[in-house]
């Protein structure tokens, strides 16, 4: 028990800093409230560096502390952190301002849960912890895009939530075990093997916002706070995809499942760089396109169990993608949620206009950024797991992708617009801007940090 | 001391600091420009003076990069890339010098040629197959900004389809670096081309992948159609940038990736890359014909010289003979070179007219030669350089490649047409502009002043130089590809 519990140190400051979060809102303390919570963070973040390469599981296999958890909470951590300095940019001096940075917090400890899940009700705690958060998170403003886009939200997770449960009792009943460790006794029982995938593909892809489950995505980041867009885009989507490499490094290749996951893989970046293309919110563009990189992550997730760098390749990028549209939602904030917002930019704010160049082309896949590596990792997974055709669809969707980013780009070389010239980036928004360059530009070239 | 490393990053770390300086006045600017681009000229012409080792690559810098999947960062000069390194440091030195009457956002513009520098520099030097994929994207990314920002009327557009197209066309290479990446868990291109790593089916899809990227950069009829756009709207020294120097990294892959990595599938493929490249110096030749636009009929002079260079590689894959194939890869290489130096001369001085007269249209132009003798005399001399006169840089080079030919697909010197046709175009160009009756309103036309004679005297120098006495040239391209050849 002292032993589970010493490797668990990171989740188990996580949650005591949302609980002592919470006391403090009470008192209405926003500033202190959100000091905790940074502060938490960190020390969960410092915390995670010596059990980063433990390799073990604790509490009988229920969790796991792993590669994959452990670069979870060193992306998903500092990641969160961010959002919460975004979230103040955006939200100071709102009543129930401490709420959301409270909840935020407590959004991520699901995501920890999801990303470290060993066996299925792990699975499902860690969906439900970061469900119902998210649902309030989104409906913060309280207005009617809000209230809509939470309710959507709400409806499609108790749906999709459900399905999932259903799905997972199948597993149990083939495999006799939740653990997920043991779902190598599915093999020989296709039919098991498949209702289950599909169920848990259904829970976990609503969250990771992938086609055809990824309908509410652009409503709900339109109607949330952009910083909340923004966290939702990167923490809980990457945590679901951690949890989806947990569950099928596992499960026996048969049945089919991969080339399944293959074809959704490449229906998600496909939709999502198509009908970015025809957006003119910024807000809707980044979310369509967060939904075509799902698809990218997908390929990893397709090369699990059959290629030594399906793991690496979810781990790198999903650190690349929580810098670069973190990034990438910073700069919106600072010019505004329209297209038409960017006019100028480049001859007004030079700065900000290479920062987000930098992140858009490393949302595309240019070297030497951080999101090229990530890349680079899945191309390779996906080729080496026989999965050519993929890659190629990858590479063609990358040149759409440049095209939708260029169209960011493009207005930013035109005169100025009258307002922009007096507009100025608040402190902490610089900062978290700052921060995510330099993690988009460095960790490219110093990529020899990243696991293998 | 590193200098490959030296010389790649000088320009951008100068860049780097023209960012920071305080004083970011156009003046300043060019002043860090040319310094940085003739230091790193200097710095060239030393990696020259310490040589290279026949059969192999030299002066290897090596530092560990991402060990996990083997990528590393390997800096190394053969026969085949030092020339081209010479060349472009040379032309990106003779762009700054032009480059000095650009006033809007000068540091910015100096800024991105100095990264198109290190990124040229760094394509031919790459020794990683990953470095090498790297310095190649950042070139575009480069490009894209030098096209929309400085162009002429119709920028925008063009600097998107030039994005877009060269994107997708450099984006299977990756696939093939993957391949060769599973094939060995290196890297390291060295391995690779000593051991070739793929065979059979995959081998022919990783050359087809590579033949369709560098196709397009090279660029090969059909997958050509972005360059006229791309050369018309660019500023002057992006145009010569572009086919300069950015044309060649799709022959350098050419010859680095797809013959020597993978040698047997590119035999086998050779009749129809060779039948790409016969269409390709035709169908350029014709195309050039039809432009009455100075700037675009340049841009389609490239695309039958560099038809040559395809040309040579495939029969170079083809032909039996080792002493065949050592010619062959010669000339295309050589071919390069001259292309580099003639090009450039010929798309500057069309800047030139361009700056005095704001129109590239032959028809408005007549009896320019008494006018303005220097720019006229410069401009028929590298015209004929380019039609292949022999004494001129482009004959040795053409020379070869069909000799080459001749000795093993003699079919393939139908291509000759087009250097009938180069001539045909090049003789029409020099009547309307140069002779003729002269038109009243280019009487006050100025002649080339001192700073344009720098820029475009070495180059008519040296394609002279190279005409007559290619020996120092090809002894060390020859050298490399002697080596080569198995």
């Amino acid at each position: 028990m002292g032993r589970d519990l010493s490797f668990l140190l990171p989740e188990i400051v996580v949650a005591v800093t949302a609980m002592l979060m919470i006391v403090a809102e009470m008192g209405r303390a926003a500033r202190l409230v959100l000091a905790i919570g940074l502060a938490g963070l960190a020390v969960a973040t410092l915390l995670t560096l010596p059990v980063l390469h433990a390799g073990t599981t604790v509490f009988s296999g229920t969790y796991r502390i792993d590669t994959i958890s452990g670069w979870a909470k060193l992306i998903l951590l500092p990641g969160t952190a961010a959002a919460l300095l975004m979230a103040r940019a955006e939200i100071a001096g709102r009543a129930r301002e401490g709420s959301l940075y409270a909840l935020v917090v407590l959004v991520t400890l699901g995501a920890l849960m999801l990303s470290g899940a060993g066996d299925v009700m792990v699975v499902v705690l860690g969906v439900v912890l970061t469900g119902l958060g998210s649902f309030a998170l989104v409906a913060f403003l309280r207005d009617d895009a809000g209230t809509e886009a939470a309710m959507k939200y709400l409806v499609f997770g108790a749906v999709t939530g459900a399905v999932m449960i259903y799905g997972l009792s199948f597993w149990f009943g083939g495999s006799g075990s939740t653990l997920l460790s043991d779902l190598g006794r599915l093999r020989g029982q296709p039919l098991v093997l498949v209702t289950g995938l599909a169920g848990l593909i259904v829970g976990l892809g609503y969250k990771a916002a992938f086609v055809p489950f990824h309908f509410w995505a652009p409503d709900a980041y339109q109607g949330a706070p952009v910083s909340i867009a923004a966290y939702l885009s990167v923490i809980t989507k990457t945590a679901a995809f951690f949890a989806l490499a947990q569950a099928l490094r596992d499960l026996p290749r048969e049945a089919g499942w991969p080339f399944a996951l293959a074809v959704i893989s490449a229906a998600t970046m496909t939709w999502g760089y198509l009908a970015a293309l025809v957006q003119t919110n910024l807000v809707r563009l980044l979310a369509y396109s967060s939904v075509a990189q799902s698809g990218y992550l997908l390929m990893g997730v397709v090369a699990l169990g059959a290629s030594p760098a399906a793991v690496p390749g979810i781990v790198v990028f999903a650190a690349a993608y929580v810098a670069m549209n973190l990034g990438a939602f910073a700069v919106v904030m600072v010019v505004g949620r329209e297209l038409r917002d960017l006019d100028g930019l480049g001859r007004t704010h030079p700065v900000l206009a290479i920062a987000l160049v930098v992140f858009l082309l490393s949302l595309t896949g240019i070297p030497p950024l951080f999101g090229f590596v990530g890349k680079l990792y899945l191309f390779t997974a996906a080729i080496n797991a026989g999965f050519l055709w993929l890659a190629v669809i990858g590479i063609l969707n990358s040149v759409l992708s440049l095209a939708v980013y260029l169209r960011l780009v493009v207005p930013m070389g035109r005169e100025p617009a009258g307002a922009l010239a007096a507009m100025s980036a608040p402190f902490l928004l610089r900062g978290v801007i700052a921060a995510a360059l330099m993690a988009t530009l460095g960790l490219g070239i110093l990529a020899a940090l990243l696991p293998g | 001391m590193p200098l490959l490393t030296i010389a790649t990053f000088l320009p951008v770390l100068a860049g780097l600091v023209l960012m920071v300086l305080r004083d970011r006045s156009a003046r300043v600017a060019h002043g860090v420009s040319i310094a940085a681009t003739g230091a790193t000229f200097l710095l060239t012409l030393a990696i020259w003076a310490r040589g290279i080792a026949p059969g192999g690559f030299a002066q290897v810098e090596q530092i560990t990069w991402i060990p996990a999947i083997g990528a590393a960062y390997r800096l190394g000069v053969d026969g085949l890339s030092l020339p081209l390194v010479l060349m472009t440091a040379l032309l990106f030195l003779l762009c700054a010098i032009y480059s000095a009457r650009i006033k809007e956002q000068a540091a910015t513009y100096v800024v991105l040629m100095l990264m198109l520098e290190t990124a040229s520099l760094g394509t031919f030097l790459a020794l990683d197959g990953l470095l090498f994929y790297v310095f190649f994207e950042v070139s575009l990314v480069g490009m894209y900004f030098m096209i929309a920002g400085w162009g002429h009327e119709e920028r925008q557009r063009a600097a998107l389809m030039f994005f877009l197209y060269t994107l997708l066309g450099s984006l299977p290479l990756l696939l093939a670096i993957i391949g060769f990446y599973l094939g060995t868990g290196t890297f390291d291109m060295r391995a690779w081309i000593g051991a070739p790593p793929l065979s059979g089916l995959a081998a022919m899809l990783a050359l087809i992948a590579m033949l369709f990227t560098f196709a397009v950069k090279t660029p090969a009829f059909p997958l050509h159609t972005w360059l006229p756009a791309a050369h018309v709207q660019a500023p002057t020294a992006g145009s010569v940038i572009l086919a300069g120097v950015m044309l060649k990294f799709g022959t350098y892959g050419l010859i680095r990736f797809a013959y020597q990595m993978t040698p047997e599938a590119l035999a086998q493929a050779g009749q129809v890359v060779l039948a790409f490249g016969v269409v390709s110096a035709i169908y350029g030749a014709f195309a050039a014909l039809a432009q009455n636009d100075l700037k675009k009929m340049i841009a389609y002079t490239s695309v039958n010289h560099m038809g040559y260079v395809v040309i040579g590689v495939a029969v170079a894959a083809l032909a039996a003979d080792p002493r065949i194939k050592v010619i062959a890869l010669d000339g295309a290489t050589l071919q390069m070179i001259s292309h580099g130096l003639v090009t450039a001369a010929l798309f500057f001085l069309v800047g030139m007219l361009q700056d005095r007269a704001h129109s590239r249209e032959m028809a408005d132009f007549g009896g320019l030669l008494g006018r303005v003798p220097w720019l006229g005399w410069a401009f028929i001399l590298s015209a004929f350089a380019s039609l292949g006169l022999p004494g001129l840089a482009h004959f040795p080079a053409e020379f070869q490649i069909f000799l080459a030919t001749l000795d093993t697909r003699p079919w393939g010197v139908i291509a000759l047409v087009g250097i009938v046709v180069t001539a045909g175009l090049y003789l029409r160009a020099i009547a309307t502009v140069f002779l003729g009756e002269a038109q009243d309103r280019w009487a006050k036309m100025p002649d080339l002043d001192l700073r344009e004679r720098l820029v475009v005297g070495p180059l008519l120098a040296l394609t002279v130089l190279v005409g007559v006495a290619p020996g120092w040239l090809i002894g060390m391209i020859h050298a490399t590809m002697t080596g080569l050849v198995r």
